[in-house]
């Protein structure tokens, strides 16, 4: 096998023949079966500049009011989250440190679920075989599957950067903006090129995706922490996301490190097709091993095996749950150390350093409570996979109950975010120094539990009515929960209307006092939706993908 | 047999999917201590019925009974007394196929241990792999290991030598008939003609969800015409008048026809005075059953079988 980079030109020319043949068409091919996901992806991440900056606009409508939030806008907590405020003065700054790296990160999940799913779940379902039994090269179809990834990349980069020259602001600073979150979806792109190479499964592609965004957003939070006043440091460059914040919209627009994110991509890709030359079709780089030749008692059990199915789900998301705990907790540690509160803007913008910890806190356990919802969903929805993938047939003909069969699935799911609540928030107490107690936040986060019920009753509910659209359309209702939740401030929403929704009912301790109201409704409406979802299971034929 | 529980009742089954209409009227029976095959092309509604019988899909109308029980209401219970085997086998990557079996035999009930290993060495299936590695071939394996493995009284087997090859299906054929040798039924679709008339009692034959042929094997043969091809000492075209012959081609001194049982005696005197110098006749295989309802025939009205225009299986008789 040559080395893949040439080939990378060849294709690029348009070569119709070798191992890049009928790339055109394989291009068109994914195009066809993505473009309502592109289209979404795109589209809603580059409305977000244009929301965000007009609510930003309202709440800092004068240089004054600007200038008094940049003189306390560099915490520990927003370095963390968000990245160095080294423009907090001006609105561009502000929109910078309000969303860039919401899209970036979303642009980079964007990136890991877009190419598995054109990739190493394809392969895996033996599609790749038949395209790759007629007249296509080895590499045409997964260098077609790099490309349109990364066109949605660039594509949502020239979106907001249009949307940005609309509301005004400077030409090279939003050209900076749309070229460093375009970067790194580029560089996500070529990393889960290389992940769906080196993984056997779909699913191992994108956790060792999500995984390697986790580590790589930890590395520039460590690196922004650390800053001395907002300087670059040099920790931020091993992360590809530091290189897109090193760039800086609006303050030194600086361009280079965009090509180094599309060079840094381009070998990644041309290294993951050259994996692709050497391996067998179907298989990842590491062998499948053998396994036990019997079930034991607790797998040959519905709990066992729903546990079974969802292992590698529940130890990487309760493993994502004690990094983000601890992460949260030393983040809050390094706030009482550094607020100072005599700083009269603090207290005018926040209510004092008690008061702004707690807000602070509250944002941490809200954070936590997304990655339990997140958890519930996806475990959840491996029940509707057993279904439509045909394996939950074989187990209905044997002596096995619907609802007892789905109750496991239920169980594995709840049991699991309510671990990931009471821990994820008990390690952030621990872990912040004071600034909270363990069992605090503990309860807070738990307190979360009905939100995370409600979105998994909403799933049952769609699973019994809608079987083929339950999946997606339940992450549909939790990402825009979680969107209000979240940044509902940023949309101009009133607190009344973010009291209305799931995540945004839930009192947000220590902050907030506890009322419990609006967890009994949640609670309520979650037993209603799945109870009605489940009858519905009971009564209807099983269904296909 | 007819003062017990038949294994499966069907009657006049309906089942439509949106606009589609999967089942129109099908009649299928399986007698307890039988083997019934259950015939038809791709689409015809075999797996639907069987998905029924097994309470993963809801009819729309008729009536169908498993085991004396209602297969969608009494689903759990029923199911400890069958095993079902389906065609096309999705089992969990990452578990092995032994894994799979366990999980399998345990949901019915238990696991026969001696039982199964006896069969993972008669199908030569290696129990310690993941399933993501398996053939398709071995995925159906540890279906038919889990399904054989049992105990159970009734066996529903879909299309279960997908994808196997001779030996493996020889292996099958030797268990089901052991089966059969217990006393107990098995309800097997299928489309292998060979496969059928090795194992089975009786058959059903249908055609876009409706029956359009059932009964003994050996009855409907009686039903249909023998197919003979004889060489006469003179020009073939002499049997056009005689009484019983039917479907005549004659090519020569050559000559096929078929000719119904009740003058199959008067049509061999007639040809005797012909000098016949070969004569070969075959009862219809179930194959000529089958391309009857299927030879490129408009859709018959009823549910009786015979028509005059099957020429095509006749003449594709005959050429053997």
């Amino acid at each position: 096998m040559s080395i893949a980079a040439p080939h990378l030109h060849a294709a690029a020319a348009g070569s119709s023949s070798g191992t890049f043949a009928g790339f055109g068409l394989s291009v068109r091919f994914i195009l066809r079966r993505n473009w309502l996901r592109l289209l979404i992806w795109a589209l809603v991440l580059a409305v977000m500049i244009p929301v965000v900056y007009s609510s930003q606009h309202e709440a800092f409508p004068t240089q004054a009011a600007r200038d008094a939030y940049a003189s306390v806008a560099n915490t520990p907590a927003i370095a963390a989250m968000t990245g160095l405020p080294y423009a907090a003065g001006s609105l561009g700054g502000i929109l910078v440190i309000k969303i860039w790296m919401t899209l970036a990160v979303a642009l980079g999940f964007a990136a890991i679920f877009l190419v598995t799913r054109n990739g190493r779940a394809d392969e895996e379902a033996g599609r790749t075989e038949l395209l790759r039994g007629s007249a296509l090269g080895r590499h045409a179809f997964s260098l077609a599957n790099y490309t349109v990834v990364g066109g949605l990349s660039i594509v949502t980069g020239l979106l907001i950067t249009l949307l940005a020259l609309a509301e005004n602001l400077p030409i090279a600073g939003s050209l900076v903006l749309g070229g460093s979150i375009a970067g790194v979806g580029l560089a996500f792109v070529g990393i889960s090129a290389l992940c769906g190479q080196l993984s056997s499964t779909s699913r191992g592609a994108n956790s060792l995706g999500v995984a390697v965004l986790a580590v790589f957003y930890l590395v520039r939070a460590v690196a922004d922490v650390n800053a001395p006043d907002t300087k670059v440091t040099a920790l931020s460059w091993f992360s590809p996301i530091g290189w897109g914040q090193n760039m800086r919209p609006f303050s030194q627009d600086t361009w280079w490190p965009f090509l180094a994110l599309l060079v840094f991509a381009v070998a990644c890709c041309a290294l993951a097709l050259r994996v692709e030359s050497r391996r067998d079709l179907g298989l990842g780089l590491l062998p499948d091993r053998r396994g036990p030749g019997h079930a034991t008692a607790l797998l040959a059990s519905p709990i066992g095996l729903a546990l079974r199915l969802q292992r590698a789900t529940l130890v990487s998301w309760l493993l994502g749950a004690v990094v983000a705990g601890l992460f949260f907790g030393s983040v809050a540690k390094a706030m009482t150390s550094v607020l100072d509160p005599s700083n009269p803007y603090a207290q005018a913008f926040l209510g004092g350093t008690q008061n702004m910890l707690n807000g602070i806190m509250g944002t941490f356990v809200l954070f936590n409570a997304m990655l339990a919802g997140a958890y519930a969903l996806q475990s959840l929805s491996g029940a509707r996979a057993e279904e439509s993938e045909g394996r939950l047939e074989s187990q209905l003909a044997g002596s096995l109950a619907r609802t007892r069969w789905l109750a496991a699935h239920i169980a594995v799911a709840a049991a699991g975010s309510a671990v990931m609540l009471l821990m994820g928030g008990w390690l952030t107490g621990i872990s912040s120094n004071g600034a909270a107690t363990g069992s605090a936040l503990a309860g807070a986060s738990f307190a979360y539990w009905p939100a995370v019920l409600l979105m998994m009753g909403v799933l049952l509910f769609l699973h019994g009515f809608l079987p083929r659209l339950s999946v997606s359309l339940s992450w549909a209702v939790y990402g825009v929960s979680v969107l209000v939740a979240m940044f509902g401030p940023l949309f101009s929403l009133s607190q009344g209307a973010i009291k209305m929704t799931p995540f945004g009912a839930v009192p947000r301790m220590p902050a907030e006092s506890f009322a419990l109201l609006p967890l009994a409704v949640l609670s309520l409406l979650a037993v209603v939706l799945g109870a009605l979802g489940i009858w519905r299971f009971r009564n209807r034929d099983l269904t296909g993908a | 047999m007819s003062t017990t529980v038949p294994a499966v009742e069907i009657a006049g089954l309906h089942k439509r999917f949106g606009k589609s209409s999967a089942l129109a009227g099908l009649n299928l029976r399986v007698d307890e201590g039988t083997v019934a095959g259950f015939l038809g092309p791709n689409g015809s509604g075999k797996s639907t019925t069987i998905r029924i019988l097994l309470g993963l899909v809801r009819s729309d109308g008729g009536t169908a009974r498993l085991l004396g029980g209602d297969p969608w209401r009494d689903a759990v219970e029923l199911h400890r007394r069958i095993a079902y085997v389906p065609g096309d086998v999705s089992l969990w990557p990452n578990l092995t196929g032994g894994q799979a079996i366990d999980i399998l035999s345990k949901l019915r009930g238990g696991v026969d241990h001696a039982k199964r290993n006896a069969l993972l060495e008669r199908f030569e299936l290696d129990p310690t792999k993941k399933a993501r590695s398996y053939s398709k071939g071995n995925r159906q394996k540890v279906a038919l290991v889990a399904g054989l493995a049992s105990n159970a009284e009734l066996l529903i087997l879909d299309e279960p030598t997908s994808g196997l090859d001779p030996l493996m299906e020889q292996v099958f054929t030797e268990y089901i008939r052991e089966v059969k040798a217990d006393g107990r039924s098995v309800l097997l679709s299928s489309h292998i003609f060979a496969e059928v008339e090795k194992l089975c009692d009786t058959v059903t034959i249908i055609r876009e969800g409706r029956t359009v042929e059932a009964g003994r094997l050996d009855e409907l043969r009686h039903l249909h015409r023998t197919v003979v091809s004889v060489l006469l000492d003179r020009d073939a075209s002499v049997l056009l008048g005689v009484p019983g012959v039917n479907e005549l081609v004659a090519d020569g001194n050559h000559a096929t026809f078929t000719v119904g049982e009740a003058e199959l005696g008067g049509v061999l005197s007639a040809l005797s005075s012909f000098n016949p110098r070969q004569l070969v006749s075959s009862p219809p295989s179930l194959e000529d059953l089958f391309l009857r309802h299927y030879g490129g025939v408009a859709p018959a009205s009823g549910t009786t079988a015979v028509t005059e225009t099957g020429t095509a299986a006749a003449q594709a008789a005959g050429a053997r």
